[in-house]
């Protein structure tokens, strides 16, 4: 009889480990999410290399389990192997290298043989900032207005190093935000697109690009470094490493280091970033109203973004004249989800004239958007961080 | 300076303490309301300041940019009008198109070896070196073609 108490007692204290006697709502909701995540990336293909890592981390992030029990098993448990993987998201680690890979992979030439598309990148940070004045609006302190706002840059290393050192408590729905939105950007942007141009414009052919000489492609990334980073010391981590990345790349030398930031590391990187931030969305720490409106908050600054880049083209054609004028499609590419809005902008541009190849012309704005947002971080840091 | 002002200032102070008070993640969910006025005037002073700020370095690498090019041109321009020839800037640009056909066609050119055939075709003699050690060296084909 008492053999039968004792497995009967063992039996209840190995069921309050387990899953089923800890799910919650929210836990289900999350798993739910994350088999979402796993099936965009993998059958609609939308950005797989993110959703796929993340959407599974969501999972491994959300297998309820005794809380507190000293298992040391949850991402926010100190000690456990998933909260040191996630020191790299939490200390802003991974964005560096991350845009160490980016830069190795970037072809700066579009933007060097046409750089007044520069503005187009420029213009597009003012999701960042108009969001920011809403979220200020809303309630939220200056510090955490700013992480959210710099969702609209559409780049989730910099809205997560931002976020990390600004409003460190945001940062799992800050950067699923971020990421859900750069994956999601073939769904979120044609409409704004159509919406703001006409197929007159849409059809609008751009003067192939000029070949660029490989003394400018070496000279850009040093140069480019020294002017943006003495402007916005802020950004120095991210922009350091980015036009680190892309001497390695142009300089010709270093092919060895370029091709390990731009495959090995930059893959280790995103996979190490992707599940971390993927577990993050722990429920019990995640499903707040505030992520519910940081992501509301996260689409009206992309699509605000999307709209300000779009804008300014067509403003910037009051000024151009013949071959000079600019598809305006490519302002949205301004937005620094590199190379998704690129190749939003290519496939309209097909759609509408089978022969119109933009691909390379909404590059320039696009890379150009990277350096914006990074810019936009550094400031936003050196104003706000002494307030904190 | 600049710094110095936006630290200083009264209402993003106040919205760094009150930050403090009401920093629990839910309180501020019962205070979400959108109010013109939480923004603030130094709200509206960043948000200006900083789209500036990157206009303005965005803009100082396009002012790089567009000039660098006429830069590197400057030494080919001095020979070329030394020369008798004078050239504008937008001749010295070759279209992107332009150079990836001139590459395309010096590829073929150089990868186009029936042109350039090695015209002299002689019946080498194969050493076959007498061994008893490799005897079965007479039973084995060996190939002419040696590269």
């Amino acid at each position: 009889m008492e053999i039968l108490q004792q497995l009967a007692e063992s039996f209840t204290t190995f069921f309050q480990y387990t899953g089923f006697a800890n799910i919650t709502i929210g836990h289900a909701i999350m798993i739910v999410i994350g088999l979402v995540f796993i099936y965009l990336g993998i059958a609609k293909e939308y950005e797989p290399l993110l959703l796929v890592p993340i959407g599974f981390g969501i999972l491994v992030g959300n297998i309820p389990f005794f809380e507190n029990a000293g298992l040391q098993l949850g991402i926010y448990e100190e000690g456990s192997v998933l909260n040191y993987l996630y020191y790299g998201v939490t200390k802003g680690i991974y964005p560096p290298l991350i845009f160490l890979g980016i830069g190795a992979m970037t072809d700066f030439s579009a933007l060097l043989s046409n750089p007044k598309l520069m503005l187009l990148g420029a213009a597009a940070q003012v999701g960042i900032f108009l969001t920011f004045i809403a979220a200020l609006a809303l309630g939220f302190p200056a510090e955490h207005a700013a992480a959210i706002g710099i969702i609209g840059g559409a780049d989730g290393p910099t809205a997560i190093f931002l976020s990390s050192k600004l409003a460190p408590e945001l940062i799992g729905a800050i950067a699923i935000a971020a990421y859900s939105y750069m994956a999601l950007v073939p769904v979120i942007q044609p409409p704004i697109i159509n919406l703001l141009t006409s197929p007159e414009e849409r059809k609008m052919k751009m003067k192939p690009p000029r070949s660029v000489s490989r003394l400018e492609k070496i000279l850009f990334p040093i140069v480019g470094l020294l002017l943006t980073t003495f402007i916005s010391p802020g950004g120095l981590p991210l922009l350091g490493m980015l036009f680190f990345g892309n001497l390695l790349k142009e300089s010709g030398v270093t092919r060895r280091l370029a091709d390990t930031s731009s495959k090995a590391l930059i893959d280790i990187v995103t996979l190490l970033l992707g599940l971390t931030v993927g577990a993050s969305t722990q429920a019990t720490t995640f499903l707040t109203p505030q992520s519910i409106l940081i992501f509301v908050l996260g689409a009206v600054s992309f699509a605000i973004a999307t709209a300000g880049g779009i804008l300014f083209a067509k403003f910037m054609n009051l000024f151009l004249k013949g071959d000079n004028k600019l598809n305006p499609m490519i302002g949205a590419a301004g937005v620094s989800a590199v190379p998704d809005s690129a190749r939003v902008v290519q496939h309209l541009g097909l759609k509408d004239d089978p022969s119109n190849h933009l691909l390379m012309h909404a590059m320039a704005p696009n890379v150009s958007g990277v350096i914006g947002s990074a810019v936009a971080a550094g400031i936003l840091l050196s104003l706000l961080m002494r307030v904190v | 300076m600049f710094y110095d002002t936006i630290q200083n200032s009264d209402s993003l102070k106040a919205a760094a303490d009150s930050a403090g008070a009401e920093n629990s993640l839910a309180g501020l969910a019962n205070n979400l309301t959108f109010d013109i006025s939480k923004i603030g005037t130094d709200g509206i002073i960043i948000s200006v300041i900083g789209y500036v700020i990157v206009f303005m370095a965005l803009l100082t690498l396009f002012f790089f940019i567009k000039n660098l090019t006429k830069l590197l041109h400057l030494n080919l321009r001095k020979k070329l009008s030394a020369q008798g020839r004078q050239v504008e800037q937008k001749d010295l640009d070759i279209p992107g198109e332009i150079a990836a056909a001139i590459s395309t066609a010096i590829t073929l050119h150089y990868q186009e070896v029936h042109d350039f055939e090695n015209t002299i075709v002689t019946i080498k003699k194969v050493q076959k070196p007498y061994s008893p050690w490799s005897s079965k060296i007479y039973g084995l084909r060996q190939t002419p073609l040696r590269k």
